[in-house]
């Protein structure tokens, strides 16, 4: 009998990709659950392989994106979200669930700020994978497709010279093919030394299937888009590796 | 009742309220204090309110007057589509009891009844649902939020969204939004600021800017994908913009039906009560002037899209956990209007002392119609309040208990244990039937004649680069169009990725079916033929759907009417014609209407005059995909199909970009639409998806035969030969025409080269003719007739036109 690893979506008032994200999840093979922040609690964490920020706008992003979401996720999990790291645990932020995640300091540091346009961008992106670190990116090819949506998504950081150290140390687990919002050395995606932590802008829940594609004729009669492979991969490498999934606290 | 919580300290510490003397004023007088008070009731009204409280013997309080000024505001009422009209034309005068009883209500009943089990809830709820599974319905709505957008732009069209979304979940016991729609109208991006004749008017492009923003911020934040939309561009617009919003929504079928009952307590959920918003009913009864924007600022609401978030998690959990009995949105005239209409028929006890506010100092009537945004009022039984406390605290949202469902048909307000407010809800919903007169004189009958180009390809150039055609995509990126994970045809595709598409198609959670949305506009056809421009409108809306793989057997409708001054006979008189051509329309799709509004008073006082719009007909659609192999892009797929047209050419140019463009005049008669033939086409077009004889298709409308043809080859697939030799037409059909006549009824279709004669087949019998193959030779748009070649221009070039228009402006 298949035991699906569960997968936990943290949700704050304006968060609003969790209902497909959990699609997603359940689709690969988690057991997903999307819980309130104002009910979570350290104990939330038991059992579970992967945390799961989804995209949205926590608390409206009306001052920095995620910072208000940081600090009631301290408020309410203290350092849990650490500790589950550190026993093995996967943590993935996605968009608004990335900017999050750069204020928790559980990824090198870096902020995202507004794009260079200064808009709303949604549309498709062509990445590239740095590397071979990362269980999320096992399945995928070294060149995909993925949709953004978001209007602070440019990586920055202080010095430019931390940007390409990023890229050297193989922390920026994606980069975009053209730069579209003019992130540093054009990352698109960050993870930790472990691989286990990663944030990344596109939204690899709106391609999981192929016909979420923009061109009918992506790809032929193939049925996933890549953002399937993206949670297959991460399924794959919790499940092949039964003593994380199984992690207690 | 409950003692009053400690989030209602900042209330006033006793009630606020005042009778005032009104039974023995005159006529005069009342007219004056309907001005005074900003209640937007005409003398006659006035009138009626008095002999109300002359037959119950005593003077109304303010709060009263508020709650009927509002009730029966032309915003809440729609007193001019019930009004009684004598309406003339050159074939004499009828008198029609009810624009709306007769042509919107009456046809879609007449269709229901030929289409049982379809429409599963129309006109009386805050949206019409359509079935779209064994097991689920969807509904679709749109509001105009035209007066706050002028004055306002961004926090106009912000809560004009906002709204639109608390109707989708005050719809039913509570429907999921899942996609939204928007569509505007604006003087041209580049009008001389010297062309505005009046102060203090906002510059279109600000108001562009402005209204593109506010729908942007809420509708990301809210997590509801913008899917659709269009934009018409005419000085007309320069002092009153239109802005539609309109939002789907999807509800499992045994939760559309809700009824009150006695015991049921009211309770309010979401955002906290203050004094935006006050007199926003009233004031979208009016005309707008220069001092409008001044005066008017606090009728426009501030909008705060997490705390609909917020509400909406809220009402939705509540749902699906059975807790709902009765739900409805507060929009125009607040609680006032919520609870009243919650109220009409059992009556019950309303406590304002309850109510959180933003503020202190608000008085009685300004807490009960405050239009603040972000409310929902619900009604529930009373053991389901500990487990909806709950959800509120998980979704962190404020529920107040408001009031409570009696039976006495009384709307009883109390505030502080005194009766502010005490009227019967039988006389408080029988407003006076207006009574007004109406004219239509038809003057574009003229025929363009042979018209000769020094070069088709300038023209097409010159509609291309034209503000009617131009691409929407700057606007279109700055929506989440992909959140919720469902968008499948999705505005801008094709294998670039940025090609214009006929309608959206959703993929919607738990069925196999889908929902195709679309909408369309013809208002420079209105300016002279209002009935052809119904009927048309109606056409194209459906065509679009179809286009994109909707069942023509399964589409429902909406219309919404901008119109300028209702008294004026000829503006009335064009909505009248307007009306029978979308009514004789939809009684011959057999599409029924299952939601409608309308707004008035879309004129202005400038210095050279009042300035009217064009009477504007929305019509917005949603159809059932039933088969997620039938949806279908407008973008060519392939190097070596065929290209097919599906509909005849008619000669007329009346209200064409072309015509507009090359200034022919505005004399020339428009084309007229066979909707029943339409319809014949387009159920033998679905029956060619079910063959899969059918890549793509693109419906033929502002632009014309050249301009869809040049759309569908924007995928950069491929170049295209044409010939026009064997264009259907109808009658003596000349070159500009047939490149750019836009009548109704045709869709262009690339057809896979191996089922060429299966097509040709499938639709013989009908106006069908196979135009010529894409190439893979050369990326030009080649057009002969006879021996002449019309076009031989460069797809990208016109591309490059169309894809960069609108960027210098936003």
């Amino acid at each position: 009998m298949e035991e699906r690893p569960n997968a936990l979506l943290l949700k704050f008032p304006g968060t609003n990709c969790d209902g497909e994200t959990a699609r997603a999840l359940e689709t690969v093979g988690f057991a997903p659950r999307v819980v309130p922040i104002s009910t979570a609690t350290p104990d939330d964490l038991d059992g579970v392989s992967l945390v799961v920020l989804s995209g949205g706008f926590s608390y409206g992003d009306y001052v920095m994106a995620g910072r208000l979401a940081q600090l009631v996720t301290r408020q309410k999990l203290g350092d849990a979200l650490r500790r589950f790291r550190d026993r093995g645990g996967y943590l993935l932020g996605i968009c608004n669930g990335f900017q999050i995640l750069t204020k928790l300091d559980l990824l090198p540091h870096t902020s995202l700020v507004d794009t260079i346009s200064g808009r709303f961008q949604c549309t498709w992106v062509k990445l590239a994978k740095h590397g071979d670190r990362s269980p999320y990116l096992k399945l995928l090819p070294e060149e995909f497709e993925l949709p953004i949506a978001n209007a602070e998504g440019r990586l920055v950081t202080e010095t430019s010279e931390q940007a390409k150290a990023l890229v050297e140390q193989e922390f920026a687990a994606l980069t975009y093919v053209d730069n579209v919002n003019g992130s540093f050395e054009a990352i698109a995606a960050l993870q930790d030394e472990t691989g286990r932590v990663l944030g990344l802008m596109p939204h690899p829940e709106r391609f999981l299937y192929r016909r979420h594609h923009y061109d009918p004729d992506w790809n032929g009669d193939a049925e996933w888009g890549w953002g399937y492979y993206f949670f297959r991969s991460v399924y794959e490498a919790i499940v092949n590796e039964p003593a994380l999934a199984g992690a207690e606290a | 009742m409950p003692e009053a919580a400690s989030a209602t300290s900042i209330q006033p510490k006793k009630p606020t309220y005042q009778h005032i003397p009104f039974l023995h004023l005159t006529e005069a007088e009342l007219v004056d204090l309907s001005g005074r008070m900003k209640l937007s009731l005409s003398g006659e009204d006035m009138l009626a309110v008095q002999k109300i409280f002359q037959d119950w013997g005593r003077e109304p309080t303010d709060v009263e007057l508020e709650v009927i000024a509002q009730t029966w505001s032309e915003h809440c009422k729609h007193r001019i589509f019930g009004a009684t009209i004598e309406h003339t034309t050159a074939s004499g005068t009828e008198t029609i009891h009810s624009l709306f009883s007769t042509y919107i209500k009456g046809v879609s009943e007449r269709i229901m009844a030929r289409k049982p089990g379809f429409v599963l809830s129309a006109f009386h709820d805050n949206a019409g649902f359509i079935q779209l599974d064994e097991d689920k319905a969807v509904c679709l709505k749109v509001e105009t939020h035209n007066h706050p957008s002028a004055i306002e732009p961004y926090a106009g069209a912000n809560t004009g969204l906002g709204g639109v979304i608390r109707d989708i979940l005050g719809a039913g016991k509570g429907a999921k939004p899942i996609a939204s729609l928007d569509v505007f109208c604006f003087g041209a991006p580049d009008t001389k600021p010297e062309e505005i004749k009046a102060d203090d008017v906002i510059h279109p492009l600000g108001i562009m800017r402005g209204v593109v923003r506010g729908v942007r911020d809420y509708g990301n934040r809210m997590g509801i994908p913008t899917v659709s939309g269009a934009i018409q561009f005419d000085p007309a617009y320069i002092y009153n913009p239109l802005v539609f919003c309109g939002t789907a929504g999807v509800i499992p079928i045994p939760d559309i039906d809700k009824t009150m009952s006695n015991g049921l307590r009211v309770i309010a959920a979401g955002g906290r009560t203050g004094r935006d918003g006050l007199h926003g009913a009233t004031f979208s009864s009016a005309a707008l002037d220069t001092e409008s924007h001044e005066e008017d600022q606090q009728a426009v609401q501030i909008g705060n899209p997490i705390e609909e978030k917020k509400v909406s998690d809220f009402i939705l959990a509540a749902r699906e956990e059975g807790l709902i009995e009765f739900v409805t949105d507060c929009g125009a005239g607040g609680f006032s209007s919520a609870a009243g209409e919650m109220l009409s028929e059992c009556g019950g006890e309303i406590w304002l002392d309850n109510v959180p506010l933003k503020e202190p100092g608000l008085i009685s009537w300004e807490i009960f119609i405050s239009e603040s945004q972000e409310r929902m009022v619900l009604a529930v039984k009373e053991e389901s309040l500990p487990r909806l406390k709950e959800l509120a605290d998980i979704y962190e949202t404020e529920l107040t208990e408001l009031g409570v469902a009696d039976g006495s048909g009384i709307l009883k307000v109390l505030h502080h244990g005194e009766t502010v407010c005490e009227l019967d809800c039988a006389r408080l919903h029988t407003a006076p039937t207006k009574h007004l007169a109406s004219t239509f004189t038809l003057t574009a009958t003229e025929s363009a004649g042979a018209v000769t180009s020094a070069s088709w390809a300038e023209d097409l150039k010159a509609i291309f680069a034209d503000f009617a055609i131009v691409s929407r995509e700057p606007i279109i990126r700055e929506y989440d169009h992909e959140v919720q994970g469902n968008t499948v045809l999705k505005p801008l595709a094709g294998a670039a990725g940025d090609a214009p598409q006929d309608a959206a198609v959703m993929l919607i959670d738990g069925s196999e079916r889908l929902m195709a949305m679309s909408q369309s506009l013809l208002p420079e056809w209105g300016k002279t033929d209002p009935y052809a421009m119904g009927q048309a409108c109606m056409d194209e809306c459906f065509r679009q759907l179809v286009a994109a793989g909707a069942n023509p057997d399964k589409i429902a409708l909406l219309d919404n009417f901008c119109v300028g001054n209702p008294h004026d006979p000829a503006e009335l008189g064009a909505l009248v014609e307007s009306v029978k051509g979308l009514a004789d329309a939809a009684d011959a799709f057999n599409a029924p209407f299952v939601s409608g509004k309308d707004s008035f008073y879309n004129y202005f006082e400038t210095s050279e005059g009042p300035v009217s719009i064009p009477t504007t007909a929305l019509i917005s659609g949603i159809g059932i995909v039933e088969d997620a192999a039938h949806v279908t892009g407008a973008s060519l797929r392939r190097a070596d199909s065929y290209l097919a047209i599906l509909g005849t050419t008619d000669a007329a140019l009346g209200g064409s970009v072309f015509a507009r463009v090359r200034g022919l005049g505005d004399r020339l008669a428009v084309p007229g639409t066979d909707c029943a033939a339409a319809l014949d086409l387009y159920r033998r077009y679905h029956g060619a998806l079910g063959k899969g004889l059918i890549l793509a298709a693109h419906d033929v409308s502002e632009g014309g035969l050249a301009v869809a043809l040049a759309e569908m080859a924007f995928s950069g697939k491929a170049g295209l030969e044409i010939s026009l030799d064997n264009l259907p037409v109808n009658g003596e059909v000349g070159a500009a025409a047939r490149l750019f006549a836009e009548n109704s009824s045709r869709l262009v279709l690339e057809i896979p080269a191996e089922q060429l004669d299966a097509a040709t087949e499938h639709f013989s019998g009908v106006p069908f003719a196979i135009l010529g193959r894409a190439t893979g030779g050369h990326c030009d748009l080649r057009v002969e007739w006879g021996k002449e070649t019309l076009l031989h221009t460069s797809i990208s070039e016109l591309k490059s036109l169309w894809k960069n228009g609108l960027t210098p402006y936003y």
